[in-house]
Parts: structure tokens; C-alpha cells; sequence
């Protein structure tokens, strides 16, 4: 019997869960992982009260305006590396040093700095996003061809419209696929900086429900917040395709959809 | 000579003239000392938990933990990769879970981890091991995807038995791609590490700067920064100094900073 490969995709998600399912019923799962129907049945239980609604607009708040600045910061001062070298080298070194250092640990500092509520988490997130978008858009645009820079110079094209027409479209690959790491990167920030001291978001739901023994509910948050982290993925990856749509043409990621 | 003295000038000024601006900020008492510790007793913080085995102890514990998950997953990934990559159906079957599962915020997963392997290490190795596998599986996929049939059928048609083309042909086309998944999951070793030894442990960086930073002991926060910074940059550059000896044929991968 040939399975056909649509379904092959769906045997080990199916399997997994059932199997948790059978064994949780049976009871022969462990007290802190229940049961995917219970999970489920916690999570319209949150739901319902919008518990969940408040703590996810929460988190959700907390991690787009971070990305939003810390993307925003990285694209432009990477873009000005990688056009001017005096800026280029300014931050070259800070960012060779800071790069592999995780962010996390300026947590105390920024708690210090920005106090206990969102401003600290929005900070630190940002500050997070920055680097890989600085990387990527510096590294792009001393990777765009010089001939297309030139040939737009040669034709009287003025800087802004070299920059606006030239530059952005041939960086806007690698700016993406930084900006796909920066959201990486801010929600491993928002997750552990809420769950190290925050009031309000997903966190804090998901600490609360495992000391008071709900795992359901605890695992009713941890679902929602990959499915936050998920989403937030396939939203940035729709808007590369409408950006790029022009540049996709003829490749293989076009091909295959 | 002056020339080239002058260019090293211009590429490393930055960390020099902030840290010179750090100190002349805390000497003119334009900021609180308490926040930002003058560079004088941050380096004092460091000498002194250096010598009296502290700060070399936790950062034992921090990169033994990271390189554990870290070898874990690239003993276990690469292989795995070269199968999915091989077999339809390893394919059909996993593919998706590598897929989709990349952008899902796995650290929402962490609590579970502590559970199931207890606080202490075996929970943070194993989360490594987790964060590290998807892109050493990604990576590597798409590397071992990406050979060209010809060279296989080259060697095929050469006689060469199965076990030479694997050695010869395969492993070696497939390692630009291997090598750049590893080189992106060696820092998420070290982030996640230091980031769950700050949610909840007794030993490790992570440990030394939650603990400095309740006590407001910032010196020692931004001592355990700079080591963490200087493990992250040495490991990186050796990763690429690896990959410039094993890829010796492929010649400017990265441009050189």
C-alpha cells in the first residue's frame, strides 16, 4: 500500500498526539502534560473569560513595537554602514562584540534603566532585533553590484533616486531575511523577560497556571504563544512576497508554490 | 606602515572612545554610579571573581552545558538530514515538522523542559539540543539538497562503489551547507543556555548575572557580559577558521570583517 506523500506529511503530528492522547487517558502520562483535549478545553476555558485575549494583546503589544523599533534602527543605521564607511566603522566593533553576547543578560540593566513595565521589555526586544537587521542590511548593501550603482550614477540618476531605486530593491532580500531572525530573536526576548518579572502578558499566565498546578492552563499559554510566534512568521514572510514579487520571479521559491 | 596603523585606528576607534565616554560620564557624575559602574571597578569585578575562581567556574559550567547540547545536535542532526534528504519518506514524514515548527518560539516550551528532565542541567542541555537542531537540520538539508546529480552520476559512472561516493562525493558538497548551520547554531547554544540558567539555577553565567543584578551589583553584571562577549567571539571565529579549512575550496564565502 502506497501512501500518497499529502498524507505521509500528517502520520507523525497525528501519531504524537493521539499517542499523548491514548496514554494521557490511560493515565500514563506524567501530572504536568495533559491531555490535548484537555489543553484544548483550557484553552476555550481562558478564552472565554478573555483572560487570554488581554494577556496575548499583552505580549503581542510588548513584541511588535520592539521589533518594529528595533527592525526600524537596525535597517537604517545598516543601510548607513553600509553606504557611508565612517559609520561603517563605528559600529563595526560594537557590534562584532555585542553580536555574541546574549541579549538577555542586559535584563538587571534595562529593568534598572526602563523600570518594571512594558518600556523595559519594548527595550530590550528592540535591542535585540537590532543586530541581526544591522548585520544583514550592512552586508547587503556592500554585496549590491557595483555596475547597477554606476550605470544609475552614468544616467544622472541623483543619490536619493540611486538610493530609493537602486539600493533598497537590490537589499530588500537580506533585509528580510534578517528581519525573519530579528522576530527569532524578539520572541525568545519577550518570553524570558516576561517570565523573569512582568505583570500582564502570556508569561506571566504561563508561570501562574504551572504554581497553581493547572498545567492545562499552563500549557493552554505556551500554545498560544507559539501560535503568536508562528503567525508573526507568516505575516513577515506574506509581506516579503508582496515586496519582492517583482524579484521572485524565475526562482525556485516561486517554482515550487 | 602609518598607513596601515591608521586603518586599524579607523576600524577599532569606536570601543576605545565609547569606553572613554563611559568613563568620562560617570567621573562627571552625569549618571548614577550605581546604574553604570565606572570601568575601574567593572574591571576590578572582573579581576577579582577571575582570581578567585568564580567567574571561570560559572563560565565552565555555561559552555560545557552549551557545547553538550551543541554536540548533541550536530551528531544527531546532520545525519538525520542526509536521510531526509535521501529517503522520500523520511522526507514526507519530517519535513514538515522542520518546517513549520522553525519559526514556532520553542523557549515557550522551556517549563515543560524542566519537568520532564528536572532544573538542573539535563533541562538546559537538552533545550539546547532542541534549539540547536532546527537550524543544523535546516541547514544541512537544504546543503545536501542542493548537490548537483551530475557529480553523483560523474562518480556513479566512475565505478565508484557507494561507500566511496558518500565519503567523497556527498559529505563533501554537503559541508558548506552544514558548516552554516552549525556556525548559526553554536550562539543559540550559548544564548539559550545563559537565558535558562537566568529563569531558574544555582550555577552558570546566567546564574552570576540574575544573582548580580537582584543584588544591584552591576559591575559584576556587566563583567559576566564582557566574558560571555569574548567566549562568543572566540568560538565564532573559530567556527570560521573550521569552515576556511575544511571548505577550502570555496573561497570568500563571507567577507572577512
Amino acid at each position: 500500500m502506497k501512501i500518497p506523500s499529502a498524507m505521509q506529511h500528517w502520520i507523525v503530528p497525528l501519531v504524537v498526539v493521539a499517542a499523548w492522547e491514548g496514554f494521557g487517558r490511560a493515565g500514563l502520562m506524567p501530572h504536568y502534560l495533559p491531555a490535548p483535549t484537555l489543553i484544548v478545553a483550557a484553552l476555550f476555558e481562558v478564552a472565554a473569560d478573555g483572560e487570554l485575549a488581554r494577556a496575548a494583546a499583552i505580549s503581542l503589544y510588548r513584541v511588535a513595537l520592539g521589533f518594529v523599533l528595533g527592525t526600524g534602527a537596525g535597517t537604517l543605521i545598516g543601510l548607513g554602514a553600509g553606504i557611508v564607511p565612517g559609520i561603517r566603522h563605528f559600529f563595526d566593533p560594537l557590534v562584532a562584540f555585542l553580536y555574541a553576547v546574549p541579549k538577555i543578560a542586559f535584563l538587571p540593566i534595562f529593568l534598572l534603566l526602563f523600570g518594571l513595565g512594558h518600556e523595559s521589555k519594548i527595550a530590550l526586544i528592540a535591542f535585540s532585533c537590532f543586530f541581526p537587521v544591522f548585520i544583514a542590511s550592512r552586508h547587503a548593501v556592500l554585496a549590491v553590484d557595483k555596475h547597477l550603482v554606476w550605470t544609475a550614477r552614468n544616467m544622472g540618476a541623483p543619490r536619493a533616486t540611486t538610493f530609493f531605486r537602486v539600493i533598497m530593491p537590490a537589499t530588500a532580500p537580506q533585509l528580510f531575511a534578517g528581519a525573519r531572525i530579528g522576530l527569532a530573536h524578539a520572541f525568545i526576548l519577550l518570553f524570558a523577560a516576561e517570565l523573569m518579572g512582568a505583570r500582564g502578558g502570556l508569561g506571566p499566565l504561563i508561570s501562574e497556571g504551572e504554581d497553581a498546578g493547572r498545567f492545562d492552563l499552563m500549557f493552554a499559554g505556551i500554545v498560544t504563544f507559539a501560535l503568536l510566534g508562528f503567525l508573526g512568521d507568516r505575516i513577515l514572510m506574506a509581506v516579503r512576497r508582496r515586496v519582492l514579487r517583482g524579484q521572485l520571479i524565475g526562482t525556485l521559491e516561486q517554482a515550487l508554490r | 606602515m602609518m598607513a596601515r596603523v591608521l586603518r586599524q585606528v579607523e576600524r577599532w576607534y569606536s570601543i576605545p572612545l565609547l569606553l572613554l565616554l563611559w568613563q568620562a560620564a560617570v567621573s562627571s557624575g552625569l549618571v548614577e554610579s550605581r546604574l553604570l559602574p565606572g570601568l575601574g571597578r567593572v574591571a576590578t569585578a572582573l579581576i577579582h571573581d577571575t582570581a578567585n575562581g568564580i567567574l571561570p567556574y560559572h563560565s565552565g559550567v555555561t559552555l560545557s552545558r552549551a557545547a553538550l547540547g551543541f554536540a548533541l545536535a550536530a551528531l544527531f542532526g546532520v545525519p538525520f538530514a542526509a536521510a531526509m534528504a535521501r529517503s522520500t519518506l523520511m522526507r514526507n514524514l519530517f519535513e514538515p515538522i522542520f518546517f513549520f515548527g522553525y519559526p514556532v518560539p520553542k523557549i515557550a516550551l522551556f517549563p515543560v523542559f524542566t519537568y520532564v528532565f528536572g532544573i538542573g542541567s539535563p533541562s538546559k542541555i537538552a533545550f539546547a539540543y532542541l534549539e540547536c537542531l532546527y537550524p543544523i537540520v535546516v541547514t544541512a538539508y537544504l546543503g545536501f539538497r542542493a548537490i548537483p546529480v551530475r557529480l553523483v552520476w560523474s562518480a556513479e559512472n566512475m565505478g565508484a562503489p557507494r561507500a566511496t561516493i558518500v565519503a567523497r562525493v556527498i559529505v563533501p558538497a554537503a559541508m558548506p551547507g552544514i558548516l552554516s548551520g552549525l556556525r548559526i547554531a553554536l550562539p543559540i547554544a550559548i544564548i539559550v543556555i545563559v537565558l535558562t540558567e537566568m529563569i531558574g539555577d544555582s550555577r552558570g553565567l546566567g546564574y552570576y548575572i540574575a544573582v548580580s543584578g537582584t543584588r544591584f551589583e552591576f559591575a559584576n553584571v556587566y563583567a559576566a557580559i564582557l566574558v560571555i562577549g569574548a567566549c562568543g567571539f572566540v568560538l565564532d571565529r573559530a567556527m570560521l577558521r573550521l569552515r576556511r579549512a575544511v571548505v577550502h575550496w570555496e573561497r570568500d564565502v563571507e567577507p572577512t570583517r
